[in-house]
């Protein structure tokens, strides 16, 4: 092809010319790099870019050990359990007809000793919740805890990750847990998403030192309990209790706050700093926490017992993508052109201006128009502005922004 | 730490920084960007990032979670799995919780109380809706009887849209979810 068009050129023309006419041509489909089954897919190249060099970002067990239990006798145990299952008519009988309905209450109570604890360190990390408080560090659970907000008349436990609402949370929780006698026992609750200034730091929310075995009234209150109150717009803030084992009494006077504690720079918190401090003497053990989000107690929360100004937020979306200006935008229509590059707030002050034009004090508004795209245009106009007119009737596009 | 852009949330402009002025006065103060750093906080808010996909992709690709069904020789296992975290909820008919009070761990009743256990652990972690494309033949088959368990114990099977933010050309502004409230 390259050859044919050669000899209509004139012989003088220079290389340049040629080898321009030779970039124009196609050679066929190319295909860029390996061949889809030779190389690596999607899902490979991002397992590859998440990939931690484990001798780096090694993850530091901090709980308690596992109990120990003599797996031959456990095994005899549920052997003969499940003995007693097969040689039960009754049981049998209500399973082949399908109505065989188990108790859920006991399925938790059984998975509390045995498997509940990883399943808890697993949903804990799915939700962040040792990356945030205890960095490289994490733990199983072992001990089970039992905490119960008292709400009018329905009890709102607190698993791993349930929505309780501001107003649900207003007085303290009741908290239960197995232990010895001679036990001492710390609990705090933080919540690392809603600090007002740090990023990396948490409120703390209570914070209950000393406690003989499980009385928690009789244990020594270090910061009063505070309800939550994330701000409105900031979504679902995770407020986590955790009950740590303590080796002997531990002096908490460092991180004593005397009275109701309303001021919030007082309360700010870092569960890392904390434990690294004592880390000798606390042994993390128990693991809950839950969701709460704003709603409209929270105004009176902010008002009446905060003293400030109820603050608002809105997420901030990454602006859209708009190509780069050109010197001569061909087939591009002016109108709509122009608009990605102008200021948007210049935009809707032209809309406004529109809008306020047609805006009498005293006057009612005109009603809304029963078919807004069977109006008649009067005289001459260009297609551009008929469109822009239809546009601002119907409603559509950037007159959105200031209605 | 993730990454704080898409996590950042930005005071609203028209409330203007003159109202927080005051709040310096008791001490407590606000800083103009706020960040939640719950990792699920977006996905819960219904912004957070979904997987499109192409539109070419077999079923099951685009989920923030999803429920999968393993059917092994003599168990049968409920997975909740994350788009990016892989599994992160199961439950199993092997656990020694749920099998000591079945008959058979792999009947149709085995099957129900499957779903009723998943259902009670997923409202247990907050996860109210969960992509489901599990597709069964018939609705008395076992796999059909355990997804009406699931639903029956208040776990939605259908994932909402990712809301995303209109461009200024685009004619209509949808609702923005996390404005809606009862």
């Amino acid at each position: 092809m390259a050859l044919t068009i050669r000899t209509f050129l004139h012989p003088k023309l220079n290389n340049s010319a040629i080898s321009c006419f030779k970039e124009a041509l196609r050679h066929g489909h190319h295909l860029r790099g390996k061949p889809p089954g030779v190389a690596k897919s999607l899902e490979q190249k991002l397992e590859e870019s998440r990939y931690k060099d484990p001798a780096l970002h090694y993850r530091v067990d901090i709980g308690l050990p596992p109990p120990k239990v003599s797996r031959s006798q456990q095994l005899q145990e549920r052997l003969k359990v499940l003995k007693g299952q097969k040689a039960n008519p009754a049981l049998e009988k209500v399973a082949r007809s399908k109505e065989l309905l188990i108790n859920l209450e006991e399925v938790r109570k059984d998975s509390a000793t045995t498997s509940a604890p990883i399943f808890i360190k697993n949903i804990a990390d799915h939700y962040g919740v040792f990356e945030h408080l205890f960095g490289d560090a994490y733990f199983y659970p072992r001990v089970p805890l039992s905490i119960v907000y008292e709400s009018g008349e329905l009890d709102l436990p607190v698993f791993c990750g349930n929505t309780i609402k501001p107003n649900e949370a207003k007085g303290a929780p009741k908290i239960s847990y197995d232990c010895d006698k001679d036990s001492l026992w710390t609990l705090v609750l933080t919540n690392p998403d809603g600090h007002f200034t740090e990023k990396d730091k948490e409120y703390v929310h209570w914070f209950i030192g000393n406690i003989p075995g499980n009385n928690v009234e009789q244990g020594e209150t270090i910061v009063q309990y505070l309800q939550p109150f994330p701000p409105k717009g900031t979504g679902y803030h995770r407020h986590i209790f955790i009950l740590y084992k303590q080796e002997k009494k531990v002096d908490f006077s460092k991180y004593k706050k005397n009275g109701p504690c309303l001021n919030l720079p007082d309360r700010t918190f870092s569960t890392y700093d904390f434990y690294r401090v004592l880390q000798d003497d606390l042994t993390p053990s128990g693991l809950a926490f839950f969701h709460s989000d704003w709603d409209t107690s929270l105004k009176e929360f902010y008002h009446q017992t905060l003293e400030m100004k109820e603050p608002i937020f809105e997420y901030d979306f990454p602006p859209p993508y708009v190509r780069k200006q050109e010197w001569f935008p061909l087939r591009k229509p002016f109108n709509l052109y122009m608009d990605k590059y102008r200021d948007p707030k210049q935009i809707n002050k032209e809309f406004l201006m529109r809008k306020m034009k047609h805006v009498h004090p005293f006057k009612e508004p005109p009603p809304p128009l029963p078919y807004p795209n069977a109006q008649y245009f009067d005289g001459y106009i260009p297609s551009w502005l008929k469109l822009e007119k239809r546009k601002s009737r119907l409603r559509w596009g950037r007159i959105n922004d200031i209605e | 730490m993730n990454t704080i852009s898409s996590k950042t949330i930005r005071l609203a402009e028209k409330l203007g920084i003159s109202r927080f002025a005051s709040t310096a006065v008791s001490g407590n103060e606000v800083s103009q960007v706020f960040t939640n750093r719950n990792p699920r906080n977006l996905e819960k808010m219904r912004i957070g990032y979904k997987p499109d996909g192409f539109h070419v992709d077999s079923l099951g690709k685009r989920y923030w979670h999803k429920l999968e069904l393993k059917v092994t020789g003599r168990y049968v296992t409920a997975i909740i799995k994350h788009f990016e975290n892989g599994e992160v909820l199961r439950a199993s008919t092997s656990e020694w919780a749920i099998k000591k009070q079945l008959y058979k761990t792999k009947d149709t009743s085995a099957y129900v109380n499957l779903g009723r256990v998943l259902a009670d652990r997923c409202l247990q972690c907050g996860l109210l809706e969960i992509g489901c494309f599990i597709q069964p033949a018939s609705p008395d088959q076992k796999v059909a009887q355990f997804l009406k368990a699931v639903e029956d114990g208040g776990v939605s099977l259908k994932e909402p849209e990712q809301y995303k933010a209109p461009r200024p050309s685009d004619p209509y502004r949808p609702e923005k979810p996390w404005e809606v409230t009862e």
